[in-house]
């Protein structure tokens, strides 16, 4: 091993990537890639914002404490309501056939308090606490599976990986590399690095920008014991994991589809396909795919079986998610065999730009 | 196949693009010095080149640049650089960032490539331009940047392809210079031209090609004479064309001159190509702007079934 001139490899690859990074990460081309990534973003802080309005409304508007909220119960009238608690800040009545149902709004500071009532007798009361991290972090970790993994990052390689090559073929440049003293093995593996450090860097920073606007609503005492307590250090370390990983897997599929495909349609409809059906693929075939490590690594289990048809439960196999270091494993290994299939296919690379 | 450890060796080469026709059983020995391929557009030139450089790789056949294969850039390149007819770049890059980033790629550090790059922009009078973007670049920059690319790594085998092409009568004289003192220190210089008269006197040897076959091959002089009695068109695009037609007018190996309707530029018919390109240098010396030189293309044609007739006739 030590006659292999590593050194050279490792200034190579770094020449390249001072060129490929400038591309990937500033290519007009990629600029959607920055709206994938953006969008959760934009989501959970649009989220966080209407949220704190309404929360800053509920305690500007406070004028009973909470033990008043008790004392009202079903039958009272209006006019004990009234005594009781004062003017409510809002109030809404309905008209109907035979009744009228009036509905009169008021806040303790931290809940909204209604009471309902139908001919000036109450009916029915209710708390609106607002919502609580535990159920904002369920959204997020379905955002993150549904969207962010299968959607986001999947386009977003494809646009990055997809073009390490074909890209230049298309700008008429690749032949700057094919010219030079450069292994197309290591050409291939410098060009995926970088496309794999822009990636990571894109959905990596959007995943911590993500958290950041979910944890933003909440008080510092509570996020502090979800992180903590709740075990929530872990999950979020592990979505920070997982998106490299995701890239990685991705990038090294769409890499070589680049090498083999010149429509960047075709394989990525493919490997949307694949990874659809991945459920209902035996063990096997299952892990010919990079959805099902990532699956494997995620905290909160997707449970697609809650949404499909009891018939179609039966064709899915109930292989066990794989532990967490066989994913890696796997996943690694994946990358490494398309790696290698994608330095087998450069070597037999020809420019051939009149055709494009 | 004898091996010949100095030489570029095609050994029965052919390329199919499909079905189309690259080139066809081209063997040939090329010794160090300046070869010429030359050929009409479409005859292979550049499939040629780009076999040697491994850009593309062979159907059928073998191929040898100083022993070395052309599957094996890690090899090859450290000794050959190409400039390549494709007129296009990395984008945004500048003339020295182009030349620069491609030093880098040798594997070496910042100090030596910043040397190299600007000793290579220096050799084709592009260091005032050096720093601003190719994409502002006329046509005979790009062509000079390209040729900076190619030789900065000092490389032994030099692949140009068609490298005269856009380059106005005083840098193509001084590019020639440069290609003879290359040739002097042992280095093979590999250029290519669809216009012979360009490239034969400057060339140790000249590949002839048609359609995909190599028709000739050897010195070219011999051949010459014939060809001068044939006359060439020559397209020239200028400033002031009705002066230029003038004095070319002055002179008996100009048959005819037409001037073109958009008083843009002319058309010569001459017997003889080298007084008409020594015309032309004095003529540009003097302050007429020259924008284009081109054979006028049918004119070419003839020229080579003229030349490939005459070969067969040899036989
Ligand atoms: N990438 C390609 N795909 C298909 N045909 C090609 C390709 N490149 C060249 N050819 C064909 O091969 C022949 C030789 O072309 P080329 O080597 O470019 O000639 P030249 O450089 O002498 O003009 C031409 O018929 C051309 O159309
Ligand atoms: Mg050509």
């Amino acid at each position: 091993m030590n006659q292999l001139p590593w050194r050279l490899w490792a200034a190579q690859v770094a020449a390249v990537m001072r060129l490929e990074l400038k591309k990937s990460f500033f290519a007009r081309r990629g600029l959607w890639i920055y709206i994938l990534a953006a969008m959760p973003v934009v989501l959970f802080t649009a989220h966080t914002i209407s949220e704190r309005a309404d929360v800053e409304a509920v305690r500007a508007r406070a004028s009973i404490t909470p033990q008043q909220r008790e004392e009202i119960r079903e039958g009272m009238s209006r006019d004990e309501v009234l005594a009781k608690l004062g003017k409510p800040f809002s109030s809404e009545t309905r008209r109907r056939r035979n009744n009228v149902r009036e509905t009169l709004w008021y806040s303790d500071g931290q809940a909204q308090f209604q009471v309902i009532l139908r001919d000036d007798k109450v009916v029915q009361t209710g708390v609106n606490q607002g919502g609580s991290l535990g159920e904002d972090w369920q959204v997020f970790a379905a955002v993150y599976q549904y969207f962010f993994l299968r959607f986001a990052i999947f386009f977003g390689c494809v646009g990055v990986f997809m073009n390490l090559f074909r890209g230049e073929m298309l700008d008429k440049s690749l032949h700057f590399y094919l010219l030079a003293p450069i292994r197309r093995e290591v050409l291939v593996v410098a060009k995926y690095l970088s496309g794999l450090v822009a990636t990571t860097v894109i959905f990596t920073a959007s995943v911590a920008l993500q958290l950041t606007a979910v944890f933003a609503l909440y008080d510092s005492n509570t996020v502090d014991q979800f992180l903590k307590a709740a075990g929530g250090w872990q999950q979020v370390w592990a979505y920070l994991g997982i998106t490299p990983l995701a890239c990685l897997g991705y990038g090294s599929v769409f890499l070589f589809a680049g090498l083999l495909f010149k429509n960047p349609l075709i394989p990525a409809s493919l490997m949307l396909m694949w990874e659809g059906v991945n459920w209902f693929l035996p063990a096997l075939l299952k892990k010919f795919s990079v959805i099902f490590y990532l699956q494997s690594l995620c905290p909160v289990p997707a449970n697609p079986m809650g949404d499909i048809a009891a018939p179609l439960r039966l064709l899915a196999s109930t292989a066990a998610p794989t532990p967490a270091p066989l994913a890696i494993l796997g996943l690694l290994g994946l990358a490494a065999a398309l790696l290698a299939l994608s330095a087998m296919r450069a070597r037999k690379l020809e420019i051939n730009y009149s055709t494009e | 196949m004898t091996p010949v450890p100095d030489s570029i060796v095609f050994d029965n080469v052919s390329k199919f693009y499909g079905e189309v026709l690259g080139v066809n059983r081209v063997t040939l020995t090329i010794p160090p010095g300046i070869t010429s391929l030359v050929g009409p557009n479409g005859s292979g030139k550049t499939t040629l080149m780009n076999l040697m450089t491994g850009l593309v790789q062979p159907s059928r056949g073998d191929i040898r640049i100083r022993g070395v294969k052309p599957s094996e850039p890690e090899k090859l390149f450290r000794f050959l650089g190409y400039a390549t007819q494709f007129d296009s770049f990395p984008k945004g890059a500048t003339g020295f960032g182009f030349v620069y980033g491609s030093l880098r790629l040798l594997g070496g550090g910042h100090a030596d490539a910043e040397k190299l790059a600007w000793q290579a922009i220096e050799q084709v009078n592009l260091v005032e331009a050096a720093k601003r973007k190719i994409a502002g670049y006329s046509k005979g920059m790009r062509q000079r940047i390209r040729l900076a690319q190619a030789i900065a790594h000092d490389p032994q085998v030099l692949v140009l392809d068609e490298p005269l092409n856009g380059l106005d009568p005083l840098v193509r004289a001084e590019t020639i210079a440069m290609f003879r003192m290359f040739a002097n220190q042992g280095r093979h210089v590999i250029v290519s031209s669809h216009i012979l008269h360009e490239v034969d006197m400057i060339s140790d040897q000249v590949i002839l090609l048609s359609n995909g076959y190599v028709v000739a091959e050897g010195q070219i002089r011999g051949v010459r004479s014939e060809i001068e009695e044939h006359p060439m068109q020559v397209l020239i695009r200028c400033s002031r064309p009705s002066e230029v037609a003038r004095r070319f007018f002055e002179h008996e190996h100009v048959v005819e001159v037409k001037l073109h309707s958009d008083r843009g530029g002319l058309l010569v018919k001459t017997r003889d190509a080298d007084r008409f390109y020594r015309l032309l240098n004095q003529v540009a010396m003097e302050g007429v702007d020259i924008d284009t030189v081109a054979p006028a293309d049918d004119d070419v044609n003839s020229v080579y079934t003229y030349l490939i007739g005459a070969e067969e006739a040899t036989k």
